[in-house]
């Protein structure tokens, strides 16, 4: 056999490792077709077709753990290290720390018992990239350091890199290493592969070197990548959380204004509550509908409008809130401006211009006959459409100064005749839906329900 | 030759320290635990003992405290992690000679052993005439 044949089938054999790697789905983003890849055409195995189905498992790997896990055992298996290992560079410990070893008892490091600072003689030579003024791969193999720094002429032109290069070697041997390999990101060292030297006791060669060159700046590559997909997970989870938090305390807010106003109000006492609740019932039944889609975000808008929708009474003064008897035209007016109102305290709210437009319209009929607008049809925005109806039931259904509480049923007929009048059909629709599978539970029968036992 | 035990409770750990100081001519035993250490520092006196904090069964800090008992000068060293403040204080306080924390600067540990058993060095030169 001649050594290039040799060369050949040990390249093979890491391939075909590779190979096992690439379909197995262990790591990898998704496993590729093993079919697919080995029809195409045959090419010379050689270290080039290994390094490109390297790069190309590098790319898939979601946990670069398993990526520096898989590299590290490539090379022991592969070159027959004494040991191998990988530094990583860690932001929170501001180090190059071992995150993965391999080797034979005693010479391997074990994982997480070094770390390396930027004082490091190797570590700095790498980051200032000095190492390519004495090795054009930029990896440093101990004996040609060694060579070199016997070679005194080398240093005549720069003195200074004499005493790093010894520095260098020292550190080398502390770390029984033959070869470091930097793995740069961009501009920046994020790693250090450190290779003991062939049980065998040859010397490493060009190829092997400029392999694990390339497959190291992929892996750093991968590695990076992997941490910033990391880090704008983190990010995204934290906005979520914000927004959440956030919305908890909007909803909650407006509960409380909305509990502040029907307080006012001994007549309609929880009537904000059952409207919101109507809504929320009837919403589910129509938010497939596309008037519904093309909403930002329909439940929400919703919500809170219907929480908000008397919010404009508070202009109204008492004696017209709380009058017994029947309001005078003056009155009446008063009443009639709280839309107005309620829209008006809630412009200035950047994130409620949707909500306010809502709460503005919510007393508009169908016909055009309603106010302060007299808009009609569509022209109204669906979610003041559907405020309208179940504002309009819980009138019907609780006492009211002017008239006494009717049953839902009779409620329903009600909304049902004033549909395409008063009212949008499709909500009265939805909501008789909403109705019947009896999620509309009005305060009249709520009230019996809860009297039942005691009778 | 200087007698040195290292006491940690992961094989890897006391195999890579120990052949890292036989090759720089140390005499190494190894513990993998609290209460091995305690009984081989009963059997026989170390110059340096580098015991690791973080143990099953023994920990290191209780280990410092049942050495001590009975062995007031062999310099012990502390291998700690970051965030062991809290038993870096106790450790210095039952008699620790130093602490290093992991992971480790290969130097530190080099030159922490090294700076014990050097000035051990003078001792035995002045009490020992050659």
């Amino acid at each position: 056999m001649t050594p290039e044949k040799r060369t050949d089938s040990n390249w093979a054999k890491v391939n075909t490792w590779l190979m096992d790697k690439i379909v197995s789905t262990e790591g990898s983003l998704a496993p590729l077709d093993r079919d697919a890849i080995f029809k195409r055409p045959k090419a010379k195995l050689d270290y080039q077709v290994v390094l490109e189905n390297a790069s190309r498992t590098m790319i898939r790997f979601r946990k670069p753990e398993r990526l520096i896990r898989m590299i590290v055992r490539l090379i022991d298996q592969e070159l027959g290290t004494t040991h191998t290992a990988v530094l990583l560079y860690k932001e929170d410990r501001k180090a190059f720390v071992l995150i993965d070893s391999k080797g034979s008892e005693g010479v391997k490091i074990p994982v997480n018992f070094i770390r390396m600072t930027f004082d490091n003689p190797l570590v700095k030579i790498f980051a200032s990239r000095q190492n390519y003024m004495i090795s054009d791969t930029g990896t440093l193999s101990h004996g040609d350091l060694k060579s070199l720094y016997e070679n005194k002429e080398a240093f005549k032109t720069h003195p200074d890199l004499e005493d790093q290069i010894d520095l260098v070697i020292k550190q080398m041997m502390l770390l029984r290493a033959e070869v470091c390999i930097p793995c740069y990101y961009k501009k920046d060292l994020i790693g250090v592969l450190v290779l003991g030297a062939k049980k065998s006791g040859q010397k490493f060669s060009r190829q092997e070197i400029g392999f694990f060159m390339t497959l190291a700046n992929d892996a750093a590559m991968a590695i990076s990548n992997a941490q910033l997909i990391e880090n704008l997970q983190e990010k995204v989870e934290e906005v979520k959380d914000l927004y959440v938090r956030e919305h908890k305390i909007f909803i909650h807010t407006a509960i409380a204004l909305a509990t502040a106003i029907d307080a006012r109000d001994p007549y309609t006492h929880g009537h904000t509550e059952r409207v919101t609740q109507y809504s929320l019932c009837v919403a589910e039944e129509i938010e497939g509908i596309p008037e519904a889609i093309a909403y930002k975000n329909f439940r929400e808008t919703l919500h809170i409008s219907a929480l908000l929708h008397d919010v404009g009474k508070i202009g109204c003064p008492d004696k017209v809130l709380n009058k017994r008897n029947k309001l005078t035209a003056e009155e009446y007016e008063k009443i009639k401006e709280h839309p107005v109102v309620g829209a008006a305290i809630l412009t200035p709210i950047k994130e409620l211009s949707d909500v306010a437009r809502e709460i503005r319209y919510h007393q508009e009929r169908y016909d055009g006959r309603g106010y302060p607008d007299g808009i009609k049809g569509t022209e109204i925005p669906l979610v003041a459409r559907i405020i309208a109806v179940c504002d309009a039931f819980d009138a019907i259904t609780t006492n009211r100064p002017y008239r006494k509480q009717q049953s839902a049923e009779i409620a329903v007929a009600e909304l049902q005749k004033e549909s395409g009048k008063q009212f949008d059909p499709i909500v009265v629709s939805a909501f008789m839906l909403a109705f019947e599978k009896g999620k509309i539970l009005p305060f009249s029968s709520a009230k019996r329900a809860k009297n039942i036992p005691k009778t | 030759m200087y007698k040195i035990l290292i006491v940690d409770d992961e094989p890897d750990v006391c195999d890579f320290v120990k052949h890292f100081f036989e090759e720089r001519d140390y005499d190494v035993a190894t513990a993998s635990n609290g209460e091995e250490a305690v009984r081989a520092a009963k059997k026989q006196k170390f110059d340096v003992i580098l015991m690791d904090v973080r143990m099953r069964k023994m920990d290191g800090i209780e280990a410092l405290r049942k050495i001590r008992e009975f062995d007031k000068i062999t310099d012990i060293i502390m291998v700690t992690a970051v965030d062991d403040k809290e038993r870096i204080g106790e450790a210095t306080r039952l008699g620790a000679r130093k602490y290093i924390t992991k992971p480790l600067i290969l130097e530190d540990l080099e030159s922490a052993v090294y700076e014990i058993t050097s000035s051990l060095k003078k001792d035995t030169a002045k009490g020992e005439p050659a």
